[in-house]
């Protein structure tokens, strides 16, 4: 268990790190269309097509950010009941709230862009805390050894 | 020791997820359902003040209300149709297909077409014109519908499928029978899958010519918006499609914006009038130049451009990827930039008399748009509400014909509502509190924006059960959907398995 706590809280520290690098991909992208005569408007953006390739960095950033995300957080919450992690609830606990606040911020910034600078920071604050809490788990702990260790005692 | 604490980690995971399963649970809707069914209702009736939409909560579709009308007696939707001894002046076939469909410039797309194309065929009638439109469905394979859009046709006439028909599968035909009665621009549209079938292609313009000729400008164009895989096309065509014109002549350009969301409509060149809104005239329409006039998705405007003595011919910028260009063959007028001041309806042209009084109203509604996290049939996700309520505990807005109606909208989501209210025309009365000073502001589609909030008045003179809906369409999807409803009138389709009016 303490080795699932350990990779869930690595996972979703990755997956906020995948969030940064695919957004600023699809800007990137965005920023070639127009240079090459591209032009958006709100018909075009509500269409629903992939007007250029590098639209995917937004489609994941909305697919991981709404449900991949926060169902890793979910989870490591469930997990980190199970797991005798160090503060390993609270931590989780963290983890979930932040993921919850990433996701209203990313909401309502479509109506107030200076919500996106919180976003931003936000982002950096969840990949620290989901950092932290997979080094709470103990390098030491193998599970298989101490699976052995319990047997032995009964 | 141990177990105490696996016992507690168990209860604090039922705990965790107990909630997302019962929410769940709860939002998986039945297997088919009625309009009348779903929702709670909202008499409008509530104190002013203390805000309409409180109905009563959460009552799941199956639940029973009764809507017969005080006098007793129900009407079907079946029975509400134009006069059966009529006979049609207008009278076309339209057959859908689903094929591939070929654009002005030779780009293949796949999608819906009506009668071979995409666009479909022009339908003009003219004004008090008894049309009868038969649709054939030949292949499209989820069953089609076809919905007159901004023309307040009798219910059992209004295509949306599984409230006022049965979506019509491939092989199956239905006849749609209206009294053209209102002169203006419109259109029709797949209302099945409507968010797919729109999109790709199944649609097409309908034009009311006015009893008295002698009023329009001779020179009248149709200018079908619409985006194919992201390229924007008039009437099919990509880039810059050229009408013929001579100097001077007065030409009346009808927008029609079959998209998800508004398109900016500018003239280089020229200046124009902005007479017509949702096929209802500006009264004085004042001339406007640098100005853009925005279309909302569903909605139309009439232009009425001048073109140049000179010859030097004008441009119709539909949101700076497509244009009419209108002058002798061979102008090219240069494209200019977009302008940044946009006209507003709610200033523009004159005051003239409504035909009814919206502070004698009889009911009062609230329509609040909002977003939260939820399930929709089972599906987690980020969707609309509707007075705080997810779809299908969505109000229902009872009326009784006759009644004057106020409806307050107010968007308080991240992205542009354009809301459609089926069968009817509103009066905008104000916008943010402000009132309206121009022309009466007539629609049936109206862009409700960011934080924005409307208020709309309209009279209850056409019996039936309306789609009062969110027109872009995967919105729709999503559960931004209401209806307004007469008290007494009933329908025997039913919402879900083949009829899905989204
Ligand atoms: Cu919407």
């Amino acid at each position: 268990m303490r080795s699932v706590y350990k990779v869930l809280a690595a996972l979703i520290a990755i997956e906020v790190a995948i969030q940064a690098a695919v957004m600023v991909y699809a800007i990137a992208g965005l920023g070639l269309y127009i240079e090459g005569g591209g032009v958006l408007d709100a018909a075009a953006v509500e269409s629903g097509e992939t007007l250029f390739p590098e639209l995917i960095g937004l489609i994941l950033h909305g697919l991981n950010g709404m449900f991949v995300i926060p169902a890793l957080a979910l989870v490591l919450l469930i997990v980190s009941f199970f797991a005798k992690v160090p503060g390993g609830v609270r931590m989780a606990a963290v983890v979930l709230g932040l993921v919850v606040l990433q996701v209203l911020l990313g909401m309502f910034l479509h109506g107030m862009s200076w919500l996106g600078l919180l976003h931003g920071l936000n982002a950096l604050a969840l990949f620290g805390t989901a950092v932290v809490a997979a080094r709470r788990v103990p390098r030491a702990d193998v599970p298989v050894e101490q699976r052995t260790r319990q047997s032995a005692l009964t | 020791m141990t177990r105490r604490r696996t016992v507690v980690a168990v209860a604090a995971t039922v705990g965790v997820l107990a909630a997302p399963t019962w929410l769940w649970q709860a939002s998986l809707l039945p297997s088919s359902y009625a309009a009348t069914d779903m929702g709670y209702v909202d008499d409008g009736r509530a104190a002013p003040g203390s805000g309409s939409g409180s109905g009563s909560g959460s009552a799941p579709p199956g639940a029973v209300h009764d809507h017969t009308a005080p006098g007793g007696g129900s009407r079907s939707v079946e029975q509400l149709t134009a006069p059966a001894d009529r006979s049609a002046d207008v009278t076309v076939e339209l057959v859908v297909r689903e094929e591939t469909i070929t654009l002005a410039d030779g780009t293949s797309v796949e999608g819906y077409t009506v009668n071979g194309a995409s666009p479909g065929p022009v339908i003009r009638a003219r004004e008090g014109d008894l049309v009868e439109a038969r649709l054939v469905n030949e292949s499209v394979p989820d069953g089609a519908t076809l919905h007159w859009h901004g023309i307040d046709v009798p219910n059992a006439a209004d295509g949306v499928a599984g409230v006022t028909q049965d979506a019509v599968p491939p092989g199956g035909t239905f006849t749609y029978r209206f009294v053209a009665d209102r002169p203006g621009t419109y259109w029709y549209h797949a209302h099945q899958m409507s968010h797919e079938q729109v999109r790709r292609g199944l649609l097409g313009a309908l034009v009311v010519e006015p009893a008295a000729p002698s009023a329009q400008p001779a020179d009248d164009v149709v200018a079908l918006v619409h985006l194919y895989d992201g390229v924007r096309t008039v009437n099919g065509s990509p880039g810059d499609t050229h009408v013929d014109a001579a100097p001077g002549a007065d030409v009346r350009v009808r927008v029609i914006n079959s998209d998800n969301a508004s398109v900016q409509v500018w003239v280089d060149g020229a200046p124009f009038r902005l007479t017509a809104i949702d096929g209802t005239d500006v009264h004085e329409p004042g001339l406007v130049e640098g100005r853009s006039v925005e279309v909302t998705a569903g909605g139309r405007a009439d232009l009425v451009v001048t073109t140049p003595a000179d010859g030097s011919g004008a441009r119709v910028e539909l949101g700076g990827t497509a244009a009419v260009v209108l002058g002798p063959p061979g102008a090219a007028p240069p494209a200019a930039r977009p302008p940044r001041d946009r006209v507003d309806p709610l200033s523009y042209g004159t005051p003239a008399p409504l035909g009814f009084d919206p502070a004698a109203a009889t009911r009062t509604f609230e329509y609040r748009v909002g977003r939260r996290p939820g399930f929709l049939d089972g599906r987690p996700g980020m969707w609309w509400t509707v007075n705080g309520h997810l779809y299908p505990d969505v109000p229902m807005f009872m009326v009784t014909e006759g009644d004057v109606v106020r409806v307050a909208i107010s968007n308080g989501t991240g992205a542009v509502h354009p809301m459609h209210l089926h069968g009817h025309h509103a009066v905008v009365l104000s916008r943010d509190g402000v009132a309206a000073t121009g022309s009466p502001w007539v629609v049936d589609s109206l862009d409700v924006g960011v934080g924005e909030s409307y208020e709309i008045a309209f009279v209850a003179d056409n019996p039936g059960i309306w789609m009062d809906h969110c027109h872009n369409l995967p919105h729709a999807a999503e559960g931004l959907v209401a209806h307004l409803m007469y008290e007494g009138v009933t329908t025997p389709f039913r919402l879900g398995g083949d009829n899905r009016p989204e």
